[in-house]
């Protein structure tokens, strides 16, 4: 799951090896689509949903996703951020990672981001977080056997813990 | 443990501090030119340079193949010999399949296998490939929602946020998907001024493909038509339909270099969808036509009609066959205008027509579906709502058209 054009289709391409229009424009995918992948010789299906800011559906295309996701109680959830949009791709995670969710982070767009000259700590985040995090670049495959080997490791984190390692909240 | 939305972006806030680092920013040629294309001093310049170009190139790739290549084979080499081997000539079979048998091109002869095919495989199949390809490169790079924030400004007067230029640019391509990514419009009401406008206005691929074709010189009069149809039916729908339209941001994304694979994937897409279902209808919209010119019921619906078609509109009764095949396959409508004697306003009212008076099968099946999706009363609703707007509109601006050119005293 992801923000609108973060590139959930083209991750989702390249680990079904399906045929999902990609599209650079945001509202690209407004319905699920369904895949599978070899994954420790299991075959495991994967779904591609629409984008969407929060699980506060705001329209149809949205409220599609957040369907899947609530009636997928069993999933990995691989969140997919726009590295360059850190902040607002993080907002659906905790989210997801609230829920109770096991997930993991695909930083996309990273060449992007390098270009803009965004640095992102990746194993920090990963600490803060308690999920593994990837930087990928879906387009050109780039990080996307990461992406696939540390899917096993995707687990529920605890958002109590995560404020404590985040040096807590304003009162 | 669940946070307010406060403490979410609190917490997000903490996060990022300590694991983001912002270089120094570098203005690069992408973001001159992202700047460019989308401030509207320098913007429309470029979208104007962009639709000639796209023009151009479609002229000159879609231009080679039919009139160099498909044309002489069609006409020289697979017209003549099945007039000359396909049995029973002047039987009803012989006419359904090879047409008339004194015609000399594949334009005139009106049968499945000359005709059917010939608009098929000769004049749609280039037309879509030049047109997808360059619909995509252009997706692809990111230019599309740059185009979208142009056109914002004059979408707001009508009610519809920038946003909905997705649904229409899709619609360029083909209206089916356009009318399903209406879902990403917000209120009910958006999405069904959307859906019935671009069902009705916006021509698709496949239709705009075999315009710049066979009638290149007047596409942009039909253009301008159906787009004037299509702000100014929006402006009154807008005003009439109970309802709001909230505003969306539109994301602009990067810049990108469109991908060989990606493009390749989705041209191939189209290409096949274009085999599976396009030709079987185009096929099959020909032999209804000539089942109906066969059994006579064509003229008499012509004769039935021309009070409408002759006094209304100021098209000839022969249209008639083509506004029955264009419910099958806009692009088989078109071609088969071009082939009746008329006067360039009737030629151009009359693909006005086809392009107005009914939204092909597929597109009407996909508006029943999405109306479904809000129940029973959803359907009827977009059904009836569909239909009664595409009743008046097409009376009211076809008759419009009409006396344009009256009063023009070209009619």
């Amino acid at each position: 799951m992801g923000n609108p054009n973060v590139g959930k289709s083209a991750i989702f391409n390249r680990l079904a090896g399906a045929k999902v229009m990609e599209s650079n424009y945001p509202g690209t995918t407004v319905d699920y689509t369904k895949g599978y992948m070899r994954l420790e010789n299991k075959d495991i299906e994967i779904i591609d949903v629409p984008g969407t800011f929060s699980l506060e559906p705001k329209d149809k295309a949205e409220e599609v996703a957040v369907k899947m996701l609530k009636e997928n109680k069993d999933a990995v959830i691989i969140c997919v951020i726009d590295s360059t949009k850190l902040e607002r791709g993080l907002y659906l995670a905790l989210e997801i990672i609230e829920e109770g969710y096991p997930v993991i982070i695909a930083l996309n767009m990273w060449d992007i981001a390098k270009d803009k000259n965004i640095w992102i700590n990746i194993e920090k985040l990963e600490n803060i977080l308690g999920v593994p995090v990837v930087a990928t670049v879906a387009v050109s495959g780039e990080g996307i056997k990461e992406l696939v080997s540390k899917i096993k490791e995707a687990s529920p984190a605890n958002i109590e813990r995560i404020v404590e390692r985040a040096g807590g909240l304003e009162k | 443990m669940k946070l307010t939305v406060d403490e979410r972006w609190d917490l997000i806030d903490k996060i990022t501090k300590q694991v983001v680092k912002y270089g120094e920013y570098k203005y690069t040629l992408k973001d001159a030119i992202a700047e460019l294309t989308v401030k509207p001093l320098t913007g429309i310049p470029i979208a104007i340079a962009v639709l000639y170009g796209f023009w151009a190139f479609f002229g000159a790739f879609a231009g080679f193949f039919t009139d160099g290549f498909f044309v002489k084979l069609f006409d020289n080499h697979w017209l003549p010999w099945l007039q000359g081997v396909f049995p029973g000539k002047g039987g009803w079979l012989y006419y359904i399949f090879v047409g008339d048998p004194k015609a000399d091109n594949c334009f005139e002869a009106f049968g499945v296998l000359t005709s059917g095919l010939f608009v098929a495989i000769g004049v749609v199949l280039p037309a879509i490939i030049a047109f997808y390809l360059f619909l995509i490169i252009l997706e692809d790079s990111g230019y599309l929602p740059r185009l979208a924030v142009l056109i914002d400004t004059v979408l707001h007067k009508i009610g519809l946020h920038g946003f909905a230029v997705v649904p229409m640019i899709l619609s360029l391509g083909c209206n089916v998907p356009a009318v399903v990514a209406t879902r990403t419009l917000e209120t009910k009401k958006q999405r069904f001024m959307m859906a019935t406008l671009l069902a009705i206005f916006i021509p698709c691929g496949a239709q705009l493909g075999i315009m710049l074709e066979v009638i290149p010189e007047y596409v942009g009069l039909v253009m301008i038509y159906l787009l004037a149809g299509f702000f100014i039916f929006g402006f009154i729908l807008n005003k009439l339909i109970p309802g709001r339209s909230p505003e969306i941001l539109l994301d602009i994304p990067p810049y990108q270099m469109p991908i060989a694979r990606n493009v390749r994937r989705k041209l191939w897409a189209r290409v096949k969808s274009f085999f599976t279902v396009a030709v079987p209808f185009v096929l099959l919209g020909v032999v209804i036509v000539n089942i109906m010119y066969l059994t006579g019921f064509l003229d008499w619906l012509a004769n039935l009609l021309e009070p409408i078609l002759c006094g209304w509109f100021g098209v000839p009764k022969e249209t008639v066959g083509p506004l029955i095949a264009a419910f099958l396959r806009k692009d088989l409508a078109v071609a088969q205008l071009s082939a009746i004697e008329m006067t360039t306003y009737q030629l151009v009212t009359s693909v006005v027509l086809v392009s107005l008076y009914f939204p092909c099968v597929a597109t009407f099946a996909m508006l029943i579906k999405e109306g479904r999706e809000e129940g029973l009363k959803g359907v009827l609703q977009y059904l009836f709502g569909s239909l009664l707007a595409l009743i008046t509109v097409v009376f009211l601006w076809g008759g419009l058209v009409h006396l344009i050119w009256i009063i023009l005293g070209v009619a």
